[in-house]
């Protein structure tokens, strides 16, 4: 590595002095790179040569937190590290007694749109369209970064992927907000088959997968076909294209009002009997008779719900979710048992996997998500602050560079949940570029929560022990002695200054900001 | 443009995400049964109102593909119909899964099929750029391949000269060192910025008159524009064209999908000029639609579609297509158009002739390969 005798990082804070300016530096690339003079292996670590490990394994509480929350916050690692983890996870799952402070009326003043119904947003659509998305995805962001029932939001996030359902189309913006609520909001942590049933009946989804339209003249089989593929038995579960056919004339007539209807509120579910296919239908083997009008879908759904395909395939995307791309397939029968056994009970669910060997003997198996990161960013780097005292448009924009915007993806089958998805070479680098929110204090526009520098240093005045309290902190792990040399030789070089050298106050603050963002854009960080 | 793959074509790989329709793309308005199954949805006979733009007195473009065809006329362009890889799945996900790994059924390789051409190629990499996807991710298509890179905007893709003079790329360089999780990504990722910061591709201007227009596939289609007028030695791209679910109100939808195809392909082809000599775009997707409409204007999933070859390579001016017919007893499951020219076909021929030969045993398996006869 080249050595320098000047202090470049002051540039950074020299070109950092507007809101603009901020996003022009973690936006761009120009000029000559030092890259071409970047050698590994040299100076303090004596890594040359030998082989290196890979990362030390994180602690099984930390590894809990990272998997069951938006990323870990230091008052909860001390939580887990008091209690014990099946002590805080049960915890999580109560969820409703976990008192979460005034986070929720915060919301509801701030992101109001994110509360009202159909009709009430009917009145002021389309003009209110970017309103409504403002609040929607700021509302979740605030959730997923602020709330203690962390394990409650990593569910709500789960099956909002699950049952995805795009807020842009046509009326869209006017049935999601009311979708989020009564259909995954209340079930996140419930029945399964409730769940299933009310995202049947919401108009949101019926209007996302074209159900509305479906009628027995002409069956639309768009919904009947995700319903299976998507929602319960998976691609492989063993329906047909004939059951494909047959569940879509089960759910012909399944519609919503529209605006102008005088019969009832714009957004509200509508059986219409007259496009109803009233014959008998055959769906997986079982009979549905004539004239069950509304029930046969509801039959449908019961069926779907309890089929050990079902069962298989939540299991496996739990799996996948909390603990790797591929998970083992003695941990997802073990899952897909407790689903079975307890009639779809999502806790129960939750419980065996957690119990299972493969979520409790491993770590550092999977990237997190654009979603954890970010919101993992503030709960590490902030874990004091008060709300943002921006419209919440500052997260908006840093979720539009990760790419994983809520309620943004096109296709039904919601947010890719393979790290080989998010671990692009694009993918790894706008982290990257995120990772400069560390320098969010000084940054007029981004200063809108508060990193304390000076609690998380503690007295730290040497690039040693700056490293130490940062590291121990921030990052709230072990790192190897390799990388700790790297960071140290990197600084020594970068600053000119012997590594047990007492630093000025001035350095350090130019420092503190540039230290984090690197430990926040390395594995340890990313890793769960 | 830096002459670095032997003289074998630049492709660009297009994949039209949710099942583009082909019949309504390029319409057989020749096929009376075309109207009869699709009496509200139909392309218009040529010299209605609104009609196809006629081909060959059978096949008609669709209006808002006009802009290609002078790339047609001009012999550059070949539509290749009732295409598609028959792997009988009519979801979406295990059909472009399928179609990306180039198989017909669940076994086969997992790696996609232009990534294991591309592995063919064991010359050590001196550049990040030489395969890439211009997404956020790399697709299927693209896994096999050493290190394909995901770029979603060129110009933004980097940093600011104060982060590499504060010596953050290097010490990234060091935490993601092999066997780091994830440090061939890194270390690609950060080859990639310096390469970028060099070559400055973001800062070159389209050619000819062109104009790209502010649409997802038009922006795409710039920077693939300028990537391959830059001095780095790009190879291959994929793109995502997405949109193309048309479950209801197909006409509506489609002319706005058509019209963002055509607006961005014919503005490349100007840009390209003569560089198009050299250049073989291939559009395809993951199935067609169905024949019949349905009840809400529009069409569920089917089987055979539509596939776009368009360059200086190919033998365009014409539609490829033993046409299967439309009548019932025609069909697929007597309601999807047959797939009768097997999109594999189409793609052997394009590795063979235009991108230094391939083994097919390798990217195709089983594959009996013959010549389709669209490229040079």
């Amino acid at each position: 590595m080249q050595k320098k005798s000047n202090n470049n990082i002051s540039n950074i804070l020299n070109s950092l002095h507007t809101r603009r300016e901020f996003l022009t530096l973690i936006g761009k690339g120009i000029g000559y790179s030092a890259l071409s003079t970047a050698l590994p292996g040299c100076g303090g670590g004596g890594n040359g040569g030998t082989p290196v490990a890979q990362i030390p394994a994180a602690s099984s509480e930390y590894t809990t937190l990272k998997r069951t929350s938006f990323g870990v916050h230091r008052d909860e690692l001390n939580a887990i590290n008091s209690i014990g983890i099946n002590a805080y996870l049960e915890q999580q799952l109560d969820y409703q007694n976990i008192n979460d402070g005034n986070l929720e009326s915060t919301i509801q003043a701030k992101f109001p749109l994110a509360f009202q119904t159909p009709s009430q947003l009917h009145a002021g659509f389309p003009d209110n369209t970017q309103a409504i998305y403002t609040d929607m995805i700021g509302a979740t962001q605030y959730r997923q970064i602020f709330s203690k029932r962390q394990l409650y939001e990593v569910m709500v996030e789960f099956w909002s992927d699950h049952f995805n359902i795009q807020l842009t189309n046509g009326l869209g913006p006017t049935l999601k907000p009311t979708d989020d609520i009564n259909v995954i909001r209340a079930n996140a942590l419930g029945n399964f088959r409730d769940l299933l049933h009310a995202s049947a009946n919401s108009p949101s989804m019926l209007f996302y997968l074209d159900n509305f339209f479906n009628q027995a003249a002409a069956p639309n089989e768009n919904y009947a076909r995700e319903l299976m593929e998507l929602h319960t038995l998976g691609v492989n579960g063993g329906y047909t294209e004939t059951d494909v056919k047959e569940v879509a004339r089960c759910f012909t007539g399944w519609s919503i009002r529209f605006p102008g209807d005088s019969n009832g509120n714009p957004g509200d579910f509508v059986f219409i009997p007259a496009i109803h296919d009233n014959n008998t239908k055959v769906v997986l083997q079982n009979n549905i008779a004539a004239n069950g009008g509304k029930t046969d879908g509801d039959q449908v759904l019961d069926i779907l719900a309890a089929h050990p395909s079902t069962a298989q395939f939540i299991a496996t995307k739990l799996c996948r979710r909390f603990i790797s791309d591929q998970p083992d397939q003695a941990s997802i029968n073990v899952v897909s048992t407790a689903f079975i056994n307890s009639n779809g009970d999502i806790k129960q669910t939750l419980r065996a996997l957690f119990a299972s060997n493969a979520f409790q003997n491993t770590s550092d198996l999977k990237l997190c998500r654009p979603s954890e990161y970010l919101a993992g960013t503030l709960r590490a780097l902030a874990p004091d602050t008060n709300y943002p005292t921006d419209d919440g448009v500052l997260f908006v924009g840093a979720q539009s560079i990760l790419g994983q915007i809520p309620f943004n993806w096109p296709t039904p089958d919601g947010y890719p949940d393979i790290q080989a998805y998010w671990g692009s070479t694009g993918g790894l680098l706008n982290r990257w570029r995120l990772s400069f929110l560390s320098y969010a204090n000084i940054i007029p526009g981004i200063n809108v929560f508060q990193i304390n520098y000076n609690l998380m240093l503690n007295n730290a005045n040497t690039l040693v022990t700056i490293l130490d309290a940062l590291t121990n902190k921030i990052l709230m792990r072990e790192i190897s002695s390799e990388d700790e040399s790297y960071l140290l030789e990197w600084l020594t070089n970068e600053t000119g200054l012997a590594d047990n050298a007492t630093l000025s106050p001035s350095v350090i603050d130019q420092l503190s900001p540039l230290i984090a963002a690197v430990l926040i854009s390395s594995a340890y960080f990313q890793l769960r | 443009m830096a002459i670095t793959n032997n003289g074998q074509d630049i492709l660009i790989c297009i994949f039209q995400r949710g099942a583009a329709d082909g019949l309504n793309a390029v319409a057989p308005h020749g096929d009376a049964e075309y109207y009869i199954k699709r009496p509200n949805i139909a392309v218009p006979l040529p010299g209605d109102t609104n009609g196809a733009i006629d081909l060959d007195g059978f096949y008609g473009l669709h209006p808002a593909l006009a802009p290609l065809k002078p790339i047609y006329d001009a012999g550059e362009m070949a539509l290749i119909h009732a295409t598609g890889m028959p792997h009988g799945s009519r979801s979406h996900f295990s059909a472009q899964g399928l179609i990306e790994r180039g198989v017909t059924s669940k076994t086969g390789p997992n790696t996609g099929w232009l990534g294991r051409h591309l592995s063919l190629n064991t010359t050590p990499q001196t550049s990040a750029f030489r395969v890439l996807s211009i997404s956020g991710n790399v697709p299927v298509t693209l896994t096999g391949a050493d290190d394909p890179l995901a770029i979603s905007d060129i110009s933004s893709f980097g940093f600011d000269q104060a982060i590499i003079d504060s010596g953050y790329p290097d010490i990234l360089n060091n935490l993601f060192r092999s066997p780091i999780p994830f440090s061939n990504t890194a270390q690609a990722a950060l080859s990639a910025v310096d390469e970028l910061s060099i070559a400055k591709p973001g800062s070159i201007n389209p050619d000819n008159g062109a104009i790209y227009p502010v649409t997802d596939l038009g922006r795409k289609m710039k920077q693939a524009g300028q990537l391959i007028k830059s001095t780095l030695p790009v190879e291959v791209i994929c793109i995502d064209s997405s949109g193309w679910d048309h479950h209801e109100n197909l006409p509506v939808y489609i002319q706005q999908s058509l019209s963002e195809l055509s607006g961005a392909i014919s503005a490349f082809h100007t840009d390209m000029g003569n560089k198009m000599q050299n250049i073989t775009i291939i559009i395809h997707t993951e199935f067609g639609r169905r024949v019949a409409q349905n009840a809400s204007q529009g069409a569920d999933h089917g089987t055979g579609s539509l596939a776009y070859a368009i360059g200086g390579g190919v033998n365009g001016g014409q539609v490829f297509s033993d046409w299967p017919g439309l009548r019932d007893q025609d069909l697929e499951m007597n309601e999807d158009l047959k797939i009768t020219t097997d999109l594999r076909m189409v793609l052997s021929e394009l590795l063979t002739k235009r991108l230094g030969g391939t083994d097919i045993n390798t990217v195709f398996p089983g594959l009996s390969y013959t010549p389709a006869g669209v490229f040079m």
